[in-house]
């Protein structure tokens, strides 16, 4: 739980202060690096971390001013409801973001032997 | 087994970022585009909301723009430069990636963007010599100090908006197409107004014509294709004087004959720019001052080709519409005049046939003698591809814009020949709307007018001091009658064009008798006119249906010209259907076909959303034209020119026996009585068809509607199946992507009043409020009382946001 606030919190100032998208997979890598103890657990890290925080965020926007273009776009990539492309930027933040955490934990465990 | 993990989890997250960082095809880059700190999130509802003061550099002093309820801003500013400057800046936080995507359209530069799928619109647009006028536009533009003052100015605003640009920040196609806007030049807002010269001015069906002549002969040409309108509404009314001797040329004696063009290929949505305008004396309205209006009718998109502005300074202070990237209004009025387009149709489009000393092309036949051309190199840039370099043969008349017919993008456009056209010619045009912004009176209008060469526009005009005028105002060649209809001869002198109109002499009126001046497209003056300008102009039914409305009227209120304005009735079906209505042998129709026919035989002719009867019209109409002229137009390589629309109604109104009616491929001798039940048959089943029986979906709303696409047509941005009212032939011209672009109604007085509107909104961001927020109220033909303000004030309810420029210190 600890992993996943300190993932959160880089993650938050980061994307506040820089418009990269690329930090949901940088930071989690960095945390599995450091943080993680399994590579399972350095997923959930990542997976927990990144989604939640698209979720929150673009759940946030939608309802101060984010609808009409989310309604837009969720057109234009063809899933037609707002609600599922909500879904789908927490799912992508998700899986970038759990992937490359249990990739910086591999990273780790193979450089560092036992 | 920890490697094997180490290198399957790195592939993959190498995967997951080259997936979602990329553009692949048509898909964006996912995770840019998805971030809800800088992606599309971020092209929301904030943008409406201006900020209350911001830090310009370039700015010499503050500029106040108040955005009213609509998002129109009213540019307050203290100097010419500051103007032109808040403008560039203000249009460009709305419509920049429009801006961007027009010119880089219009100069040749799409496939920056887009990548090889664009190379061959590129290649047309560069080939066709856009950029070439484009660059002739701006060197008379940077000649003058006052226009090179604007255009500069009205850049350094531009790309004061660029350079304070995020990626969050950035217009959402941008981050679609996944690209970056670049710096803004006076040569872009040239290449928009090369556009509307392609738009406007580039209609030509020479090839198809030549080849229809070398078919029909010239006797059935003159029949066909007459040169004068049968049924003649010319803007000058009938019987104007002439004050003038003109100098015509002559025409050769054999005439030269090209008999290697294309072949037609009509299609059957056909709908052409066009527009419509009049203006009132103060005799006729309720206001005892002029009213003007105008609709110009353009293909529809979005973002919309218009963006609503006031501009004021000490010396000026003008209320209108603009082209987003071209600095002053376009179309509008200030504090004493008024004015607004329709579009000429003159013709500034020539084809000449070359004949080239071999086939490397290096020299052309001219008056006995080779002579060399001269080789323009169009480096055409492609993302992710190899760049493309394309050389193009100028002659003395212009580009050779396609050398075989297998390169031709288009069919009118014949392999071989050189394209003389005025759009390739230095004008500084845009002076002229330098000028009309702080015109004062009928003369300021008319020097200003003097300026302003291609697309030649029929310019309305009302002043306060109770004026009206009409120019067909334009740079037109001196022709001999019917000169540039078929294709000409490069090689002969005597095909050059021999000069041009003077200025004084082109058509044009002020304060006629008969108390207004209008037009829509139509031909500018009776047969009486020496001069010959051209043959393609519009119908007289769009014409003809606003003339007979402002005979009729009297103590004319704004309000009764928006009603004109929406007018729907059809002129072409009042001519014809109580005529085909007693043709038709309605004992032989089956029960289906007779309850169609029941309703259209008690039909007012109105071409409204909620009917049956304009669809079932409509059908007919394309099925009684089919089969009159198909069979007359065989040709191997397809369909020869069809005749307008006029010479149709010509043969069904007063030539019911006309050969013509009779079917080639038949035995018996048909007559306008038979095509009268076979076309109604055959409209019926084509109906039945594709919506079933008759019911709901056959009103004119469903079956046709209009659909507003984005410019890039990217699938949600865009506005579909409207149900609208009107035709085009029809006074409220509105077509399935075709319509009135912005509609005005202008009524001057001491305290003017206007009224405007357009299919779309003033910001260019899908995310707004205001991207679309106009389109509901124009497809139920209503129009908004604009605010021109005379200070930086304005109620409180009207306000939406204020905000100061300052020059950064």
């Amino acid at each position: 739980m600890k992993d996943v606030i300190i993932c959160l919190v880089i993650l938050v100032l980061l994307q506040i202060f820089t418009p990269f998208w690329w930090w949901i997979i940088l930071v989690p890598l960095v945390c599995g690096v450091l943080l993680a103890k399994t590579g399972w657990q350095a997923f959930r890290t990542g997976m927990l971390s990144a989604g939640l925080l698209w979720l929150v965020w673009s759940l946030y926007l939608m309802f101060s001013g984010s609808n009409i273009i989310a309604q837009r776009i969720a057109i234009m990539i063809g899933l037609n409801s707002r609600w599922l492309l909500v879904l789908m930027t927490a799912l992508i933040a998700a899986l970038s973001a759990g992937f490359s955490g249990s990739a910086g934990y591999f990273l780790r465990a193979a450089l560092v032997k036992k | 087994m920890k490697y094997i993990k180490l290198i399957i989890s790195t592939l993959l997250v190498c995967g997951l970022f080259y997936f979602l960082n990329y553009q692949h095809g048509r898909l964006p880059p996912l995770g840019k585009l998805l971030n809800p700190s800088a992606g599309f999130w971020q092209n929301n509802t904030s943008g409406d909301k201006v900020p209350e003061e911001l830090d310009v550099p370039g700015l010499k002093d503050e500029v106040q723009v108040l955005f009213d309820d609509r998002h129109v801003p009213h540019i307050f500013a203290k100097n010419s430069h500051d103007l032109y400057f808040a403008q560039g800046y203000i249009t460009a936080r709305d419509r920049l990636w429009q801006m961007e995507m027009q010119t880089h359209l219009a100069a040749g530069r799409l496939s920056e963007i887009l990548g090889k799928s664009a190379i061959e619109t590129d290649r047309y647009h560069r080939r066709l010599g856009l950029l070439y006028g484009a660059e002739n536009t701006l060197k008379a533009m940077l000649a003058d100090p006052e226009s090179r003052a604007a255009g500069e100015a009205y850049a350094e605003g531009v790309n004061a908006f660029i350079h304070m640009l995020n990626y969050k920040s950035l217009p959402l196609e941008y981050k679609i197409l996944d690209y970056q806007p670049e710096e803004w030049t006076a040569l872009k807002s040239t290449l928009i107004l090369k556009l509307m010269s392609l738009t406007l001015s580039s209609y030509n069906r020479e090839a198809s014509m030549s080849t229809t002549r070398e078919a029909l002969g010239d006797a059935v040409m003159d029949e066909l294709f007459p040169i004068y309108p049968l049924f003649p509404e010319p803007i000058i009314p009938a019987g104007s004087p002439w004050n003038f001797d003109a100098k015509i040329p002559e025409k050769p004696e054999n005439e030269f004959r090209f008999n290697k063009g294309a072949v037609y290929a009509p299609d059957e949505e056909k709908a052409s720019p066009g527009s419509n305008n009049w203006a009132v004396s103060s005799d006729l309205t309720s206001t005892g001052y002029p009213i003007l209006c105008n609709d110009p009718h353009l293909g529809l998109s979005l973002p919309s080709i218009w963006y609503e502005i006031q501009l004021a300074a000490p010396d000026i202070n003008v209320y209108g519409v603009t082209f987003p990237g071209v600095p002053t209004v376009i179309i509008g009025f200030n504090e004493n005049v008024a004015w607004g387009y329709t579009n000429a149709g003159s013709d500034v489009f020539d084809w000449y046939a070359l004949k080239f000393q071999d086939k490397n092309r290096k020299k052309y036949f001219y008056d006995g003698q080779w002579r060399p051309v001269s080789t323009r190199i169009e480096k055409i840039k492609v993302r992710n591809g190899p760049n493309v370099e394309d050389q193009v043969i100028y002659t003395h008349h212009g580009p050779v814009v396609y050398t075989d017919s297998k390169s031709s993008l288009f069919k009118n456009i014949p392999p071989g020949c050189a394209l003389r056209w005025t759009a390739h010619d230095p004008s500084n045009d845009f002076l002229m709307f330098l000028k009309l912004n702080r015109a004062q009176n009928y003369d300021e209008y008319v020097h200003a007018l003097s300026f302003f060469d291609c697309p030649a526009q029929n310019i309305v005009f009302a002043d306060m001091s109770g004026d009206i005028a009409i120019w067909h105002n334009g740079k037109f060649p001196l022709r001999w009658p019917g000169q540039g209809r078929y294709i000409s001869d490069g090689s002969d002198s005597n095909y050059d064009w021999q000069g041009w109109v003077p200025r004084a002499d082109i058509p044009h009126i002020k304060n006629p008798e008969r108390g207004f001046v209008s037009s829509a497209n139509q031909e500018p003056t009776d047969s009486s006119y020496p001069y010959y300008l051209g043959s393609s102009y519009g119908s007289f039914t769009r014409p003809a249906r606003i003339n007979e409305r402002l005979i009729e009227m009297k103590d004319i209120s704004p309000d009764d010209m928006r009603r004109l304005q929406i007018d729907t009735l059809d002129l072409k079906a009042r001519a014809i259907l109580p005529g085909l209505s007693i043709l038709m042998e309605e004992q032989k129709l089956t029960p289906a076909e007779k309850a169609a026919f029941k309703k259209i035989k008690l039909w007012n002719f109105k071409f409204l959303a909620e009917l049956i009867e304009p669809t079932i019209f409509e059908y007919w109409w394309r099925e009684l034209a089919n089969i009159i002229w198909s069979d007359e137009l065989e040709h191997p390589d397809g369909q020869l020119n069809r005749p307008g629309t006029n010479v149709t109604l010509d043969l069904i109104i007063n030539k019911p026996d006309s050969p013509y009616f009779d079917i080639k491929t038949t035995e018996e001798k048909e007559s306008l009585k038979e095509l009268t039940f076979l076309s109604f048959k055959a409209a019926i089943q084509k109906l039945t068809e594709r919506f079933g029986s008759m019911d709901e979906s056959w009103t004119w709303g469903k079956a046709r509607g209009t659909d507003i696409n984005h410019l890039a047509r990217i699938p949600g941005l865009n506005r579909k199946n409207l149900e609208t009212n009107g035709n085009s032939g029809i006074v409220n011209a509105t077509s399935l992507t075709f319509g009135p672009s912005w509609r005005m109604i202008v009524a001057l007085g001491p305290e003017l009043k206007a009224w405007g509107i357009y299919p779309g909104g003033q910001s260019g961001n899908p995310g707004s409020k205001f991207y679309d927020n106009m389109i509901d109220d124009w497809a139920a033909g209503k129009i908004y009382e604009v605010h021109f303000l005379k200070k930086p004030e304005i109620k409180e309810e009207h306000l939406s946001g204020k905000t100061r420029l300052r020059g950064a210190k």
